[in-house]
Order: C-alpha cells, then structure tokens, then sequence
C-alpha cells in the first residue's frame, strides 16, 4: 500500500500519520482552519483602534501567516515557511491570538498608563 | 542561550499616542565594575551578551508598546533577565497577552512569588515569572499591593497559578479575588498570622507539645531558653557600589581614586 494516494474532494490524502507530541491529534484540514481562524481574528482586530500598536503588529502577523496558507497548499512545506513547530501548533497559537484579540477589545490596553506607582514603589534595593 | 526562533517583529512608525517611546531601562549592579576581561585575564563571571541583551530589550519595549494601559517601566538586568513593571490592574491582561500572543507565547508560569518590604508604600511586591518554550526565554512581571488591597486572580490565565496564589495568601495575606478556593497551604491547621512578613518573628508566637493530662497536642505562648539575640552586623565593604546616594569617597583600599559610576540616562518618557 505504499505510495497510495487517494483524492478526497480537492484534499490529497497524504497527511501525517502523528504529530509526535502527546495529545495533539494530527489536524484534518489546517489550511481551512487557519483561514478561518485568521479571518475571525482581523475581524476581532478591526474593533481596535486604527493607531493601537497592538493591532498593527498583530495585524502584521496575521497577514503575513495569511498568505503564506493561502499560497502554500502543501502542509510540510507550510511548516516551514511559517517557521513556528508544526501546523497543529500553529492552530493553537492561531486560537490564542483570537481569544486575546477579543479580550483586548474589552480591555482598552491601548489607552494611557492607568495608574502610576507611588514613588519609591520600584526603588531597588 | 539565544531564541532559535526569531520573533516575527513588525516595526510600525506611530507607536505611542504621544509618539514617545517607553525606554528600557538597563539595570546597573556590582558585576560590570568587577568584571573586566580585557586581555586573558580569568574571571568566573558569565561574559556580557550584548545580543541577547539587545533581543530582551527590544521585546520589552514591545510589550510596553502594545499594553500602554498596565505598562510602568520594563527593565533588563545585568544577567540578562527581562522585566516588565505593571500597574496591579493589569495582571490579567498584561500576563494574557504574554501567554497568547504570537510574538511572546509565554505559555508557562514558572512561579509567582512574593517580596515583603515593609518600607514601601504597598508592602507587598508580587513576582510572576513565566517561561516561553516555542523562543526559549522567561520574563518577569511584577506588581504590588498591600495588606488589604486585592490583586486579580490569574488562575483563568494559568492554571499553575491556583497553588501559587493560596502560597502567596498563606504567606504574607496577599488577597486574591475571583480565586477559585483560596485556603492556607502550608501553615497548620488553626494558625494564625502570615509568616513570611518581616514583622513575623523567627520563632513564631506559639509553640505546640503533646500534654499528658489532655492526651493531645496543646497550643501554649513560645517561650525560648535564649533570650533572641539582634546582631547588627555591618560589613566593612560597601555592598552596592553601582547604588551609591550622596557623597562618599570613591577610593580604594590602596588610595586609588575610582571613576564614578555611569550615570544612568533618566527615562525619556515614563509612562
């Protein structure tokens, strides 16, 4: 059976019999997950202020990994042009992202400093 | 010690509302004005790593960029250690974005630890000290509080934090809200004061012994054979040299005058 290769839908179905670490399963279908993912989180972006530095680095980010899975269709390949461990873990940072942009809209982390320290408060020794 | 993954770092023109940038601050000790290995000469102290030190200084101004709300100071020591000073509403969010974001992914909480300077205006200094294992690196987020005055809970952040935190309040009655069971941890049962506080005794207020009468252990009043002895040792060598306030004579044992220590340059905009 070795070198089957069998087409489900547009997908080859060649993926990677495991991750190699414990509990992560091996993902179905990154591309669609990433894109998913990565749209729902410019759109979680666009609530932020234009001029927020958080938005504009992260928007960077996000884009540029956007490309990349809407330019790479090969997984491996994926891999190594983001640069950042397996696909699998680059889902979960994909979600982490989405879930701190959310929260970022309700914390307002872009305004000024909310409260000083009194003086002295940081001195060392 | 340098990241094997570099960090993905967009630099952007506007950066704070007012344009300014927080600078971050290097923190002067003893080691630089021991520390000299110009030509050959043996020193067992680690060598200046000027680049991880650029890497640590870059990314703590990011952080400060991205979280001006929380942000105080950031500050890299001379051993190379990143630490980033925040107001204590912002333990929530500021250690969110270091577990979540792309560029930080601190995904581990090494330790929360707790510092009692009983001098300061909020006594209490807490040390949460995270772990990055997709860039190999830690830092530092510090805030304070008082006896009174709760801190957020970041058990919804960490999970690790759940002992740490019950360590903290047990210790020194750091309160903690929105915690899930803070209870003592490490004291016994029925005790009272938190014991690592500067104003905590030695040897405690009570001590316990099996009573043969009651057939259980009694809690009486500590009573020591030695009265306690406060030694006030001062050394003969002056122990921070790179901290020196007012005027002292800068000379040597052998009557040579040193130079003065570097100046530090004041923050540019502490926001």
């Amino acid at each position: 059976m070795a070198g089957l290769v069998r087409t489900v839908g547009r997908r080859f179905f060649s993926a990677k019999a495991t991750t190699g670490l414990t509990g992560m399963a091996v993902a179905k279908d990154p591309h669609l997950a990433l894109r998913v993912l990565y749209t729902k989180t410019l759109a979680a972006l666009e609530k932020l202020p234009k001029d927020a530095a958080y938005r504009q680095h992260t928007e960077g980010i996000i884009n540029d990994r956007f490309d990349l899975v809407k330019t790479v269709p090969n997984v491996a390949e994926l891999e190594q042009k983001i640069n950042c461990g397996q696909i699998e873990q680059v889902i979960i940072q994909a979600e982490a992202e989405l879930s701190l942009a959310r929260k970022m809209a309700d914390w307002k982390a872009w305004e000024p400093l909310v409260s000083e320290a009194p003086e002295g408060q940081w001195k060392w020794p | 010690m340098a990241a094997s993954l570099g960090r993905l770092l967009h630099s952007s023109g506007n950066l704070l509302r007012n344009g300014a940038r927080l600078k971050c601050q290097p923190l002067h000790t003893a080691a630089r004005a021991l520390c000299s290995n110009t030509s050959g000469g043996l020193t067992t102290i680690r060598p200046k790593d000027e680049v991880m030190k650029n890497q640590l200084t870059v990314f703590g101004e990011y952080v400060a960029e991205c979280l001006p709300k929380y942000v105080q100071t950031v500050q890299v020591t001379a051993q190379n250690e990143l630490e980033v000073l925040i107001a204590p509403e912002g333990v929530v969010p500021v250690l969110s974005f270091l577990k979540d974001h792309h560029n930080a992914q601190f995904g581990s909480l090494a330790d929360i630890a707790c510092v009692d300077i009983p001098t300061k205006p909020y006594r209490f200094e807490l040390v949460y000290i995270l772990m990055s294992l997709t860039y190999n690196s830690r830092i530092r987020v510090r805030t304070y509080t008082d006896e009174i005055t709760p801190v957020e809970s970041c058990y919804s952040v960490f999970k690790a934090a759940d002992w740490y935190e019950r360590e903290a309040w047990d210790m020194y009655g750091v309160y903690f809200s929105n915690h899930p069971d803070l209870r003592r941890i490490l004291t016994d049962y029925g005790f009272e004061g938190h014991p690592f506080r500067k104003d905590f005794p030695l040897s405690g207020y009570v001590e316990i012994r099996y009573d043969n009468e009651l057939k259980r252990i009694v809690q009486e009043p500590v009573e020591l054979a030695q009265e306690f002895r406060k030694f006030d040792i001062s050394s003969t060598w002056e122990t921070f040299p790179a901290h020196r306030q007012g005027s002292k004579p800068l000379m040597d044992t052998q009557g040579r005058g040193h130079e003065a220590p570097p100046e530090e340059t004041p923050a540019e905009e502490k926001k």
